[in-house]
């Protein structure tokens, strides 16, 4: 092989393997990812892309109150809460990072990492 | 021998390129406070420990600012019974900061409004409408002017019957001292959400601007996105915090002139600027101001460096002249108009 | 190294044929389902054609049967966006088979179409940076080199192959 050829052959090896070890480093949690906290504290971390089959749980938060939250395919939800203004209940479903819902009496958040929208914040 | 080193020294230059993307990590953390939720995001070497920081920046802030604990300064000030009290030098500077806005937007942002809001129910959530007699009363005892700050003597004094609340502004004010911290620690790159509140520190990690949403006011959507580097985004609008009675929706923004939700054909006013106090303070003075008096304050403050999105009742929206590349309407809201002011 | 010119209509017959040929590619390919969830990663097999073209025609050729591939491409498949993207791809990558052309010799063509596959992908990149104002989309670039490299070093080797056999078979 001519010195011309070994040299680009060094090449594409050295950054395809740049490229291939940038992405295999890279942090996993791609998908969409929804992660359950109470008072800052995780307690759950649920693949929404990889659930088939809907199923509810219930938690006990900091407030004193239970939340039963309902996961489907995708999207997350708040289907039952015992905090006096239900605003958890009355979000219905997310399924982007922009907007977490959140049971402030009850300290529990459920926000949503990773997917396809490329939102950092929102303000409302 | 020579073009084979500079090609392999090329080489090498772009993988450390790539692989540097992967120290963007982020440290984040979800913090209660001020009534409200707020998430902090840091970028950064140094973020477990900037976000450690600003978390406990964020808890004394809670403990100076609010009115409504009997061991905080402001109650203690409210509660003076018009006798000078004493106060810390931060609380001070920030009331008379927010004292200054105040007299800036000519009175449509009151941070004396305390009493009204409280006889509304909307501290207490014990919701009712008060009568006109009430009203004119309540309306009387609204006025910024009458807080009387003595900077050197570090004390304040306010007539009897009268209240401070910083409500308006403890959030915008909080993500000032956040953006300030960073700057303190080193960090390039962060953004804060206060409950509604955005503080953008620097820009993303990849040097493109943070995309911050704005919330469509009838629903769970995001009407609108702005893109910003280091700056605050500020929304207030009626739908936030509201009660119905009689078929009528009365909201928490409430008019210094009248004591009674502003009513100026507006859903929501979205501040966009480098100072968060500034930026929460004029979304709730525009909201009263109305987006005709709003443009016109606007106009006349472009020290302020702010740029506006009005989002009007009949769900139309207008921004001012300097947003027009950074403002793009959200997924399912492409077909609303918008309206470029200048 | 290239033949001289054919002339006339011998030229043109073979710019229509292989114009077709791509196009024929390029469509079949585009109904395929895609390969990866990554935007913008396929096999590229119509580039056969254009690094057959450009060792076998010369440059110029190989540019005329790319862009009438690559805007009829965009007509046929009803997509004028992916002209925009192709078209981006397709010169930047041209221009590295140009230079790869002076470096390598006709056996090591396996050899280019990798590097012309990583710069077909930076210049896509590059479009949508531009349509899309942000260079944000660069952060596909990781993923994309080595979807180029393979997919390249898969239609390299068969234009090598293709022109061994076409060698056999006389001008």
């Amino acid at each position: 092989m001519s010195r011309n050829a070994k040299l680009i052959l060094l090449l594409l090896v050295l950054v395809g393997a740049a490229c291939a070890a940038f992405v295999l480093l890279r942090p996993a949690g791609e998908g969409t990812v929804a992660r359950i906290t109470l008072d800052g504290k995780l307690v759950e971390e649920i693949d929404l892309s990889a659930v088939t089959e809907p199923y509810t749980f219930t938690v006990e938060g900091p407030g004193g109150f239970t939340n039963t939250i309902e996961v489907e395919p995708g999207r997350i939800r708040v289907r039952e809460a015992g905090c006096p203004d239900q605003v958890c209940v009355n979000q219905g479903y997310i399924s982007d990072g922009t907007v977490p819902i959140v049971c402030l009496p009850n300290k529990l958040v459920i926000e949503i990492t990773g997917g396809g929208d490329s939102l950092d914040a929102a303000t409302g | 021998m020579l073009r084979r080193c500079l090609a392999l020294g090329a080489a090498l230059i772009l993988m450390a390129g790539l692989l540097t993307g992967c120290q963007a990590k982020a440290a984040e953390s979800t913090v209660f406070a001020m009534d409200t939720v707020m998430s902090l995001t840091v970028y950064g070497g140094k973020g477990e420990e900037a976000v450690a920081e600003a978390t406990e920046l964020i808890y004394d802030l809670q403990n100076l600012l609010t009115a409504t604990d009997e061991n905080s300064p402001l109650y203690a000030l409210n509660h003076a019974g018009g006798a000078w009290t004493t106060l810390d030098g931060d609380l001070l500077a920030l009331l008379s900061d927010s004292q200054a806005l105040c007299e800036k937007t000519g009175g449509a942002l009151d941070i004396t409004a305390y009493p009204a809001v409280q006889a509304w129910g909307f501290i207490s959530k014990d919701y009712r409408v008060p009568g006109e007699e009430e009203l004119t009363d309540l309306a009387s005892r609204i006025d910024y002017a009458a807080l009387e700050l003595d900077l050197k003597g570090s004390r304040a004094r306010l007539p009897e019957g009268m209240e401070v609340e910083l409500g308006a502004v403890a959030k915008g004010y909080t993500g000032d001292r956040l953006a300030q911290l960073m700057a303190e620690l080193g960090v390039e790159s962060a953004i804060f959400s206060l409950g509604g509140n955005v503080q953008a520190v620097g820009s993303k990690p990849d040097g493109s601007p943070w995309r911050v949403a704005i919330q469509d006011p009838d629903g769970q959507g995001n009407l609108a996105i702005v893109e910003v580097t280091d700056k605050a985004v500020v929304t207030s609008g009626g739908y936030q915090r509201y009660f119905e009675q009689d078929g009528v929706t009365y909201w928490h923004i409430l008019d210094p002139v009248t004591a009674a939700p502003a009513r100026t054909g507006l859903q929501s006013v979205t501040v966009i600027g480098p100072e968060g106090l500034v930026c929460d303070g004029l979304s709730t003075a525009l909201f009263v101001l109305g987006e005709e008096q709003g443009m016109a304050f606007w106009r006349d403050h472009p020290e302020l460096g702010v740029e506006l999105v009005f989002v009007r009742e009949d769900g139309s929206v207008a921004i001012t002249a300097g947003l027009e590349d950074s403002f793009t309407l959200g997924d399912g809201f492409t077909d609303r108009e918008v309206q470029v002011l200048s | 190294m290239t033949p001289p010119p054919a002339k006339g209509a011998r030229r043109l017959t073979r710019l229509a044929l292989l114009t077709a040929i791509a196009l024929t590619i390029f469509l079949v390919e585009a109904q395929l389902p895609p390969l990866t969830a990554v935007p913008g990663i396929k096999l590229g097999l119509a580039n056969i054609v254009t690094v057959y073209a450009m060792f076998t025609l010369g440059p110029g050729d190989a540019l005329l049967i790319l862009c009438a591939r690559v805007f009829l491409g965009a007509v046929f498949s009803g997509q004028m966006m992916t002209l925009i993207y192709s078209a981006a791809g397709g010169l930047l990558s041209w221009c590295v088979l140009l230079l790869l052309r002076r470096l390598l010799t006709r056996e090591q063509i396996w050899l280019c179409s990798p590097v012309a596959g990583v710069f077909h992908n930076l210049g896509q990149l590059l479009a949508a940076a531009g349509v899309m104002k942000t260079w944000a989309v660069l952060a596909y670039l990781p993923y994309l080199v080595p979807a180029g490299i393979l997919a390249g070093l898969f239609t390299g080797l068969c234009a090598q192959f293709l022109m061994a056999r076409l060698d056999k078979l006389g001008p």
